[in-house]
This record gives structure tokens, C-alpha cells and sequence, in this order.
């Protein structure tokens, strides 16, 4: 078996085992094959509703968000060649979060609810444009944009629910801020599903690109890759997958970014073989930390995007120390 | 195949970069493209590989119009080797050549693309660092393992941009020797070169450029004239025999 097969079977072992663990931990002592099953045949016990109503949304959306997550940042290090590339840090999440709070504390979403996910998407794919359009001033600049992009969107999205009259502003300008799972529903898992499904499948299909990337643009162009193709292929995947997610979740940051980089080692550097353990690595990361913040530690849940945070900065850091002493 | 620029010019930002450039490259031959610094050889290399278009005419392979031609085809038809391309962290040698056949990936079996690598690591003389990390390679080595990605594409026309101008002299002529070969195999070679003593040994027949103009094209002994060094690069030539350089290098055994 090749380093790269075994590395994917461990990791779809890590997935499925965290994926049951989820369905499993909580406060109410309820069996999970009792509760799926009951709820398979419609039979409307406690257990059921538990698994049904508050679980399963929970896992599948810390399952799809994480891969996706995961997914983007591993997509995107490949078309720009930088290993700073993340949703999160290069605020594409962000201004997500920001368009899904456009229209959620406007009410437009309870209008329509594809506005939600739409809107997401669409801060997402703006912000990835402009950042692709800034790629070529190199990672100083890419990453100078990401950070200005990343305030930005914090700070109007700070504004929007100031202004909105809610009582619990503060506690929703975190949750949209850090990313959390705690209010999932099946609704919810309706509304991204989509979105993150088919933003995966456009991301995957970039990977003979991106391999071809690793020679250059101008060497791919005269493969047959056409650059512009890629780069929209790139932008409208990571905006439907972050979009989608960020508007059911919130910005949850640093997965895209820990992922390939703890995975490179073991998949290879070439950016095709890096997506689909990416992918696995990032769902088994935000599966586990969802599980984290769960644990009563201190009475209030922990906000997800808190823990990731908090894997995630080391390895920011590790980054920018290997890259320190490169030109900018 | 027969690449062909039908009267091509090109103005960037107010500049004329070339005008109406006329050349064809035919299977069998290693055409130079030279002239001095900024006479548009790189640009009209571009444009040829299909990275540039061209503001006027046409560049054609085998009579079809190379901007209208599905990427893909044009991908196996064309292998393109730049000045510079960025590292190729963590890859091995072999990952890098192997990516050489990713425009066949739709057409080639395995046995076929693994077959490709492993002749063009043999031909540039690599195949002992096969498994080696290619960021831990000499300036030559490296230039040697892009050249062979560029001839596993086995792409009946070849494109290379100064692919000898950060080599030394027992590299240098191992390189263009190889261009020889594959031509030799009946493909097209179009290189551009600074080094006018390896254009006048390896190029069949050599293309002068200067300030965007296609001043003079045929067989080194024709284009290479003391008239043409004093127009195009300023400088007078003294001939030593019959050779515009008193001494030529020779290949030895050894490789490098």
C-alpha cells in the first residue's frame, strides 16, 4: 500500500469514528443506533428527535464544512503557489460572513431562504476575486489584502448587528465572527448542502491544473490549462463550499491553512494529491473540535471557531518563520 | 509539423514589439532565434507557444490556426520551455518530468507515459536522480530535469526560451546537442540563444531579430556575416580562419 492510500484510509477511519462519536456525545444519555433508527422509521421518540433534530444536522455539517475547509485552502495554495492561502485568514470567510448578516438581520432571508446562502457566496467570491486579482504582487501583498479584507468585513459586520435592534448583538457578532455549530438544524443542512457539494466537485476538478501550476503559468497555458479557467473554476468553488458554510456556521478560520500543511509530508507535494486528504484532514479537525467544545469545561460552550483558531495560529506562525527569509 | 507565424506583429503599452514577423520551423530542424537584448525574441517565442496573441496575422501548425485549436491538442502538439519556472518544492525528479504528460492524460495509458519519463530522464542524463527531492539540485541539474519535462510531452514541435543561458560550457552543448537529436527524430526545434558560436554549430538554420524586425533568416553561413554583426549588435567581427570564433568546444566523454 502507498504512503498516499494509507494516509487516506487512516484518515476516512479518523472521520467515520469521530463522525459516530459526534452522534454519540451529549448531555441526554440516548442510544444512537436506537435514536437512528427510530427516526429512519418515523417513530417519534425523545431519541429520534435528539439524533434527528440536534446530532446528525451537527455532524453532517461539521463533516461537509470542515471538508470543505479543508478542500478550499488546499485548492488555493495551489493556484496562487503560496502556503499562506486560507479562507479564513485571507478573509474570504469573513466577507462571507459578512453578506450572509446582510441579509439575515434584514429579514430578507426569512423572505427567501436561498438569500442566505447566496449572499454568503457571494461576499466569499468577491473577496476571492480581488484577492486573485492582487496574487501577482507576491505573498506580501496577498497576505496584506487577506488581513485588510479579513477587517473589514469584521468591522461592517460588527456595525450591521450594532445597528440591527437585537438584544444579543454582541453574542452574534461572535458567532458570526468565530463560527459555530451549536444552533444547527436540519434546515440548516438543507441550505449549505448544496453549496458545499457542489463547490467540492468544482475544486476537485481543478487538480490536474493545479499539478500543472507547479511549472509555472505560463508552462501550464501551453499544457492546455488556460489560467483564467482554472482561476474561475478556483473562485467559484471556494465561494460556493466557504459561502455556504460560513452561512450556516459563521467564519470558522485556520483549517484550510493547518490541513495541507500537516498533510503535505505524507500526501506529496503535488497539489492533486493534497485535495482529497485535505479535504479528510479538515473534516476530521472540525468533527474533533466540534466534540471539544461540547466537553463542559467551563458551563458555556466554547465557539468553535476558537478552537480552530487556536490549532491554527502555530501554524500560521511556523509559516511565516520558514518564509521570513524569502524576497517578498 | 510545420509551425508558421503568417506576418505577425504585436504593439504592448505604445511599444512595437514586432513586426511583421514571417518564419516557419519545419520537422528535422533546430531553428535559432537571435538578436540582441529587447529585439523580440522571447515575445515572438510566446507568441509562437501560444501564450501571447498576436496583434496582427496568424500563427499556424500544419495550416490550423494555433489560438483556434482546442488547448488540449495544442497542449500535445506544442512543449514550451521557458527562461524560468518556480521551484518544484518537494517533488521528486521523476514527479516533475511525469508532469510532462499531463497533456496526453486523456490519451496516453500508463505504460505509455511511464515509458516517456523514463526516455527523457535517460536523455538528459537524469535518470540516477530520478527519486531525488528536485529542490535539492544544482542550477544545471535543474535546468536539465525541466528540459526533460519539456520532452516527455514528446510534442512534435519544441519551444525553448535561452535554455542555455545559466549553463556552463560542458552543459551547454549536452543541452543543445539534445536539441540536435530531437530534431534528428523528425520533430521542430525553435530555440532562442545569446551564445552565437552554439547558434552557428547546432542550429540548422538561425532567425535575426533586431528591434522587432526579422532582419535576415537561412543557414548559419548566411545569416552570420561580418555585414550582420556590425548592423544588428554593433560590433566588427575578426575572423580567425573560417570560423567567427578562433577555437570551438568539444563534447567530451565525460558527462556532465
Amino acid at each position: 500500500m502507498s504512503r498516499y492510500t494509507l494516509t487516506v484510509a487512516v484518515l476516512c477511519t479518523l472521520v467515520l469514528a469521530l463522525a459516530i462519536l459526534s452522534l454519540s456525545a451529549g448531555p441526554a444519555g440516548i442510544g444512537v443506533i436506537q435514536g437512528l433508527s427510530d427516526m429512519l422509521y418515523g417513530r417519534e421518540t425523545i431519541a429520534a428527535t435528539i439524533i434527528g433534530q440536534i446530532r446528525l444536522p451537527r455532524m453532517i455539517l461539521a463533516l461537509l464544512i470542515g471538508g470543505t475547509l479543508g478542500l478550499s485552502g488546499a485548492a488555493l495554495q495551489g493556484l496562487v503557489r503560496n502556503p499562506l492561502a486560507d479562507p479564513g485568514v485571507l478573509g474570504i470567510s469573513g466577507c462571507g460572513a459578512l453578506g450572509a448578516v446582510l441579509v439575515f438581520y434584514t429579514g430578507v432571508s426569512t423572505l427567501w431562504a436561498p438569500a442566505l446562502p447566496l449572499a454568503a457566496l457571494s461576499g466569499a467570491g468577491l473577496a476571492t476575486l480581488l484577492l486573485l486579482a492582487l496574487t501577482r504582487g507576491g505573498t506580501l501583498v496577498l497576505v496584506l489584502a487577506g488581513a485588510a479584507l479579513g477587517s473589514m468585513s469584521a468591522a461592517l459586520l460588527a456595525l450591521t448587528l450594532n445597528l440591527v435592534p437585537s438584544p444579543y448583538a454582541s453574542y452574534e457578532i461572535m458567532h458570526w465572527l468565530m463560527g459555530s455549530l451549536s444552533r444547527a438544524s436540519l434546515h440548516d443542512v438543507l441550505i449549505a448542502t448544496p453549496g458545499l457539494l457542489v463547490g467540492s466537485a468544482l475544486l476537485f476538478s481543478t487538480r490536474r491544473s493545479l499539478d500543472a501550476l507547479t511549472l509555472g503559468e505560463d508552462v501550464a497555458q501551453t499544457m492546455g490549462f488556460p489560467l483564467r479557467a482554472v482561476q474561475w473554476r478556483v473562485v467559484l468553488g471556494t465561494a460556493l463550499a466557504v459561502g455556504s458554510g460560513v452561512a450556516v456556521a459563521g467564519g470558522i478560520g485556520f483549517v484550510g491553512l493547518v490541513m495541507p500543511h500537516l498533510l503535505r509530508p505524507l500526501a506529496g507535494a503535488r497539489p492533486s494529491r493534497l485535495l482529497l486528504p485535505s479535504a479528510l484532514g479538515g473534516a476530521a479537525l472540525l468533527l474533533a473540535a466540534d466534540l471539544f467544545v461540547r466537553l463542559p469545561v467551563s458551563g458555556a460552550e466554547l465557539q468553535l471557531g476558537v478552537v480552530t483558531s487556536l490549532i491554527g495560529t502555530p501554524v500560521f506562525f511556523w509559516q511565516v518563520w520558514r518564509l521570513r527569509g524569502r524576497p517578498v | 509539423m510545420i509551425l508558421q507565424t503568417d506576418t505577425i506583429s504585436l504593439t504592448l503599452q505604445g511599444n512595437r514589439l514586432l513586426n511583421d514577423i514571417a518564419l516557419d520551423v519545419h520537422p528535422g530542424e533546430v531553428l535559432g532565434l537571435i538578436g540582441p537584448n529587447g529585439a523580440g525574441k522571447s515575445t515572438l517565442l510566446r507568441i509562437m507557444a501560444g501564450l501571447l496573441r498576436p496583434e496582427t496575422g496568424r500563427v499556424l501548425l500544419d495550416g490550423q490556426d494555433l489560438f483556434t485549436m482546442p488547448s488540449e491538442q495544442r497542449g500535445r502538439h506544442l512543449a514550451y520551455l521557458p527562461q524560468e519556472a518556480p521551484a518544484s518544492v518537494g517533488m521528486t525528479v521523476r514527479d516533475v518530468v511525469t508532469l510532462g504528460r499531463l497533456p496526453h492524460r486523456r490519451t496516453a495509458s500508463p505504460e505509455q507515459d511511464a515509458a516517456a519519463v523514463q526516455q527523457a530522464l535517460d536523455a538528459v542524463g537524469m535518470s540516477a536522480f530520478a527519486d531525488r527531492s528536485s529542490a535539492r539540485l544544482s542550477g544545471g541539474e535543474r535546468a536539465r530535469v525541466l528540459l526533460a519535462r519539456a520532452l516527455a510531452v514528446q510534442a512534435p514541435i519544441l519551444l525553448a526560451d535561452e535554455p542555455v543561458a545559466a549553463l556552463d560550457p560542458a552543459q551547454a552543448l549536452t543541452v543543445m546537442d539534445l536539441f540536435g537529436q530531437y530534431a534528428a527524430q523528425g520533430q521542430a526545434v525553435a530555440v532562442v540563444l545569446h551564445d552565437l558560436a552554439l547558434a552557428a554549430r547546432f542550429c540548422t538554420r538561425i532567425a535575426v531579430l533586431s528591434q522587432g524586425r526579422l532582419v535576415s533568416i537561412g543557414t548559419p553561413a548566411e545569416v552570420l556575416t561580418d555585414a550582420l554583426f556590425a548592423e544588428v549588435y554593433g560590433v566588427a567581427v575578426r575572423r580567425c580562419g573560417e570560423v567567427a570564433v578562433p577555437w570551438s568546444l568539444v563534447s567530451s566523454a565525460r558527462r556532465p
